[in-house]
Order: structure tokens, then C-alpha cells, then sequence
């Protein structure tokens, strides 16, 4: 498989400080490749970037032979985004957002589809300040896919929502790969890294640290002697609580 | 191309339909302009006035004219206007009710003639619409030189009164304030809408959405004025019944030119507004420029005040306002029925001000 995002020697500077410093990692054609990292290590900057809605100011990024930064327009044609303030227009169902944004690429994707694909279709007349959290992410991705496009972009997409919510995203997100859609997004759960991502970048202070696949990052952390002080359950609190609650979505 | 403006209309309708969904928005955004309509138009169409007030011309330079006019200044019926210095000014004045009449003194008028007392006749001007308070006058004026007629003691009355109505015929006072209404309609809609909703839109990141398409500024901007200028439409239709309906408004123009005229108006009066909104990141930033932009405009244009009340140096500077060629356009065509042609030098200064303002929006504009 070849690489359909190469970013090379990316930075990004606001006044004196630098929040990306030359990061260079290569995303391979329908992986779910994902960046981890603390608050403020340039996760979102970094995808902003490739997303061509920030300048870049040093460095290259090519999305399928584009570049980024002369050809914004054509890899915004191939490319679906789903932002982390994730915000619609008020007062328009989810059927008119879906038109509108279909007619913003001159595509013919049929909305109704699409919202089933997100089992939103009780929804299709719902203005999108009514929809619980789980659901505005799954409009939002929705949203994203109008395009059919070849990466899509997730930022922190299952923050905020409640374990079944989470667990019904994991699956959508399976979904879109599925379908050969590389997905490129951005987590500070460690579980769900584990469960989605082919390959992790770990950034931090605006560098990235490591890229691997999270059974590896986690032999090397075995191999440098690390060991944990309690014994492992065979169950976390999480388990119980789905035990307990089932997997059924709420909303 | 086809694609381009595929994309505005799409956005436009967005606009749209989620425009006549807020209905708070739709009460305030049509009720405010047609509630100052109301205020404003009863102010200019309740002309009960008993004194009368004039403007005396005097072309004659006979002594006796001169001191005539001296003598007026003075008599307790007459209030001579002194402002008026310009006999189309005074005609204005005169449409609008706020004078009853022009009083002419010919340049023969008080010449000695040949049995050497003053003689000729005075004019009386007064307007179609209302002779009442021009007959008034020119009974009051004849009575005022029979009196010196007698004294002259000659058998033919040397001194007389002619009587003569203005063009501005069957047009109320009403009819020349409400194009400053419309104008400040325009203003108001134009300015302090967008450049309240624009920044909110920032603010809840609904454009860094859009941003994530591939839509342009520009294109975002023109979606906006063709929403916006459904809505103004809306709101100066609704003015123009209610001005019907209510105040007996008089359109002696042509209703298309009008029409057509008014789109261009809205069009850049919304320019200012796609301008802050676009430039401004959140509300306080547009709210301040919006003020500062539309304060001269709402004073100096002839919206509430004319501008040949103003000093001469005031009125060249205010000419280049951009809603002063709008109102003076929206007048001429109701008042005078003037055509699109007639108006070349209106709609070029409109044009110029147009080119400007939109290459403005589009360069400021900020997606955040």
C-alpha cells in the first residue's frame, strides 16, 4: 500500500513560539492512522494544516500527489473533515444541511443514505441543536463523507460522549474503513487508539516522539524492562458498565 | 462558472430557509423599520401649522420694494424664512410643508411708473396640493397694497397680486421624507444586521465549517447579499404598502425604475455590511465600526434632515456619502418621475462605491 499523505519537516509558528516543530510522518492508503498526545502538543494545529485551513509556514504536506498548500481547493474536493467545535448552521434539519453541503461539491449524494448510514434517518427533520452529543458527531461525520472522500479527518471525534455512544462510533469508524477510506484522527483515549488504529503517532511540545502500531509501541515499552506495579484485572470499571447498561445506544 | 454560482445559490437558500425559521429575527428584522415608518411619516404628514411661513424674493431694486420687504420682516402673519436664498431650495421647502408659500417681487415691481407712484405686481406662489394657504397669503398680500393703492389716491390700482402654483403639484410633504426613510431602512438593515450575524457565525464556528468545503470567500460573500437582498426587498415593499395604505403616498415615477433602483441600493448598502461582518472577530469589534460607518451616513445622506438645509461646503463633501446618492436617486424618481438614464450620475457614484466596498469585503474577510 502506498502513502496518501506525506508530510515533510511541517511547523507552524504564532509570534515567537513555535507549536509544530518540523514534524515529517507518511499516513498509508486505508489505514486509521491516529496522533495522540497531551493538550497543546499540536494535534489539531497539525491537522489543520493538512487540511488546508491553515497556512503551513515551513514544510510540505502532499495529499494524493496534491500539494497542500498550491492546490487547496482540489484537496478539499477529496478530503472530509469533522472539526473539533463541531458547529452547523442553526434552524436548517438535517437533510437541508446535508443538500446544502452536497451542493457545495456539485456531487449527488443522496442525504436520505447517508443519514441511514449513521442511523440517523428518525432524525432527517431534527435541526442539529436538538441532536444529543453522540448523534451531532455521527451528523458531523456524515457530513464529512458528502464528498465520498479518500481521507477523512477526525478530530478528537468521541470526546464527551457516554461509553455506548463511543462504542457506536468505534463501529461507524470501522465502517468508513471498510470502504477504503483512509481516516486520519486525533484521541486522548488510550483504548480506543488500541481498538481503531493501525498506526500511532505520539506528539508532544510540538514534536512527534514515536509512530508505530500499538501492539509494537507497546513490545518496545515491555522490551526497555517496564513493568506495572498492580497485576492487571481481567476487567476494568468500563466493562462493568456496559455489562450493567448494555451496548444499546442511547440517544 | 456554472459550479460557481451553483455553490452561492445552494448557500443562499441555507440562508433562506433558516432565515423565516427564526421567527424573532423575522418580527424585529421587518417590524423595526416599519414602526419607524410610522413615527416618522406622522410627524411629516400633520401639516396644521396657522402661521404662515414664506420666503420673500426680492429682484426689484426700487426703494419702494426694499422697503417692503423691510416692513415684512417685521408684520406678525408673515414669517419670512431667511435661510431660503435659492428659489428651487424654497420650492423644496414648499413640497415638504415647510413653508406655505414663495413671495416673488419682480424686478419691475415698485418702479415709479408714469404718474410717478410705485406700481407691479407681486408673486404669489403656492402649492397645487394645498392652495388654501396660497390664496390665504395672496388675500392677505392684497389687502396689505390696497391699502397703499388708496393712499396713492390713483384711479387705476397701480399695486396688485398675481397667483401662480408651483409644479410640485399633488405631492405631500410625506413624499419627500419617505425616501430618506427608505434610505435609513437600507442603512439600518445593511450595516447592523450582517455585522451583527456574521461574527456570531465566527463565533460558533459555522463558517470554519464551511471552510472545510471548497468554498471561497467570495462566494460566501455574494451568498449573503442575495439573501440579504430578499430581505431588504421584503422590508421596503412592506414600507411602500404601508406608506400607500397609510400616508396617501404619492409615486409620480415609474415603479421599475424604482424597483431597480432600490436592488442596486441594497446591494451596496449590504456591501458595508458583508464588510464589518466579514473583517470583524467577534461583535464588540463590529459593533464599534458599524457605528462609525453609519453615523455620517445617518445624519449627513438626508435621511431625517435635507441636504439643502446644510451649509454649501457641507453638501459637496456629503454628496460623495454612499446613501446620499440612494436617497437623492429614490427622491428624484418618486417626486420628479425620473428615469434610470436620468439618474446616470446617481448610479455611476453608486457603481464606483460598489466596486469599492465589495473588493474591500472580499480582501478583509476572516473565516474565524
Amino acid at each position: 500500500m502506498g502513502n496518501i499523505i506525506t508530510v515533510q519537516n511541517l511547523t507552524k509558528r504564532y509570534g515567537d513560539k513555535t507549536t509544530v516543530k518540523g514534524i515529517s510522518f507518511e499516513v498509508r492508503e486505508g489505514e486509521v492512522f491516529g496522533i495522540l498526545g497531551p493538550n497543546g502538543a499540536g494535534k489539531t494545529t497539525t491537522l489543520e494544516m493538512i487540511e488546508a485551513l491553515r497556512p503551513i509556514d515551513d514544510g510540505e504536506v502532499t495529499l494524493d500527489g496534491l500539494d497542500v498548500q498550491k492546490d487547496a481547493a482540489k484537496v478539499k474536493n477529496i478530503i472530509g473533515i469533522q472539526l473539533q467545535s463541531t458547529a452547523f448552521f442553526d434552524k436548517l434539519n438535517l437533510r437541508e444541511q446535508l443538500r446544502m453541503f452536497d451542493s457545495l461539491y456539485g456531487e449527488t449524494t443522496d442525504p436520505d443514505s447517508l443519514l441511514a448510514e449513521v442511523q440517523l434517518t428518525d432524525k432527517a427533520k431534527s435541526y442539529v441543536e436538538n441532536l444529543s452529543g453522540g448523534q451531532r458527531q455521527r451528523f458531523s461525520i456524515a457530513a464529512a463523507l458528502i464528498n465520498k472522500p479518500r481521507v477523512l479527518f477526525l478530530d478528537e471525534p468521541t470526546t464527551g460522549l457516554d461509553p455506548q455512544a463511543r462504542r457506536n462510533l468505534w463501529d461507524l469508524i470501522r465502517d468508513i474503513k471498510k470502504k477504503g477510506i483512509t481516516v486520519v484522527l486525533t484521541t486522548h483515549y488510550m483504548d480506543e487508539a488500541e481498538l481503531l488504529c493501525d498506526r500511532i503517532a505520539i506528539m508532544d511540545g510540538g514534536r512527534i516522539i514515536t509512530i508505530n502500531t500499538p501492539a509494537n509501541l507497546v513490545k518496545e515499552l515491555i522490551g526497555r524492562g517496564f513493568t506495572k506495579t498492580q497485576q492487571v484485572e481481567q476487567a476494568n470499571l468500563e466493562d462493568v458498565f456496559i455489562d450493567l447498561t448494555g451496548k444499546a445506544i442511547r440517544d | 462558472m456554472k459550479r460557481y454560482i451553483q455553490i452561492i445559490l445552494a448557500l443562499a437558500k441555507a440562508y433562506r430557509l433558516r432565515f423565516f425559521r427564526d421567527k424573532t429575527a423575522l418580527f424585529f428584522t421587518f417590524l423595526f423599520p416599519l414602526l419607524f415608518l410610522f413615527v416618522f411619516g406622522s410627524l411629516n404628514s400633520s401639516n396644521s401649522d396657522i402661521s404662515f411661513k414664506v420666503a420673500l424674493f426680492n429682484r426689484s431694486d426700487s426703494s419702494f420694494a426694499k422697503d417692503f420687504v423691510n416692513k415684512s420682516q417685521s408684520d406678525k402673519t408673515l414669517k419670512v424664512n431667511k435661510d431660503v436664498t435659492d428659489f428651487n431650495t424654497a420650492r423644496e421647502l414648499m413640497g415638504r410643508g415647510e413653508i406655505d408659500s414663495i413671495i416673488e417681487l419682480p424686478k419691475e415691481f415698485g418702479v415709479p411708473n408714469n404718474n410717478g407712484v410705485p406700481s407691479g405686481k407681486m408673486i404669489v406662489y403656492y402649492q397645487e396640493a394645498s392652495p388654501q394657504s396660497g390664496k390665504t397669503i395672496a388675500a392677505v398680500m392684497e389687502g396689505v397694497l390696497d391699502g397703499i393703492n388708496k393712499s396713492l389716491g390713483q384711479p387705476e390700482p397701480p399695486l396688485g397680486v398675481t397667483q401662480k402654483s408651483t409644479a410640485t403639484s399633488n405631492l405631500s410633504p410625506f413624499d419627500y421624507v419617505f425616501s430618506g426613510l427608505l434610505g435609513f431602512t437600507l442603512l439600518s438593515l445593511g450595516i447592523f444586521g450582517l455585522a451583527n450575524s456574521m461574527p456570531a457565525e465566527k463565533k460558533t464556528g459555522a463558517f470554519k465549517r464551511l471552510r472545510a468545503s471548497p468554498i471561497t470567500a467570495a462566494q460566501l460573500i455574494f451568498a449573503n447579499m442575495l439573501h440579504y437582498l430578499l430581505i431588504g426587498l421584503i422590508s421596503v415593499v412592506l414600507m411602500i404598502a404601508v406608506a400607500l395604505l397609510v400616508f396617501d403616498f404619492n409615486m409620480r415615477g415609474d415603479w421599475l425604475t424604482l424597483a431597480t433602483f432600490v436592488i442596486i441600493g441594497i446591494i451596496l448598502m449590504f456591501g458595508f455590511g458583508l464588510a464589518i461582518g466579514g473583517w470583524a472577530k467577534n461583535e464588540n469589534q463590529s459593533a464599534a465600526l458599524s457605528n462609525i460607518i453609519s453615523f455620517p451616513m445617518m445624519f449627513l445622506s438626508g435621511t431625517f434632515f435635507p441636504r439643502f438645509l446644510m451649509p454649501s461646503w457641507l453638501q459637496d463633501i456629503t454628496a460623495f456619502l454612499p446613501l446620499t446618492p440612494i436617497i437623492d436617486g429614490m427622491r428624484q424618481i418618486i417626486t420628479e418621475s425620473k428615469t434610470l438614464f436620468d439618474l446616470g450620475p446617481e448610479l455611476g457614484l453608486i457603481g464606483i462605491w460598489i466596486v469599492i466596498i465589495y473588493f474591500i469585503a472580499i480582501r478583509v474577510f476572516r473565516w474565524e
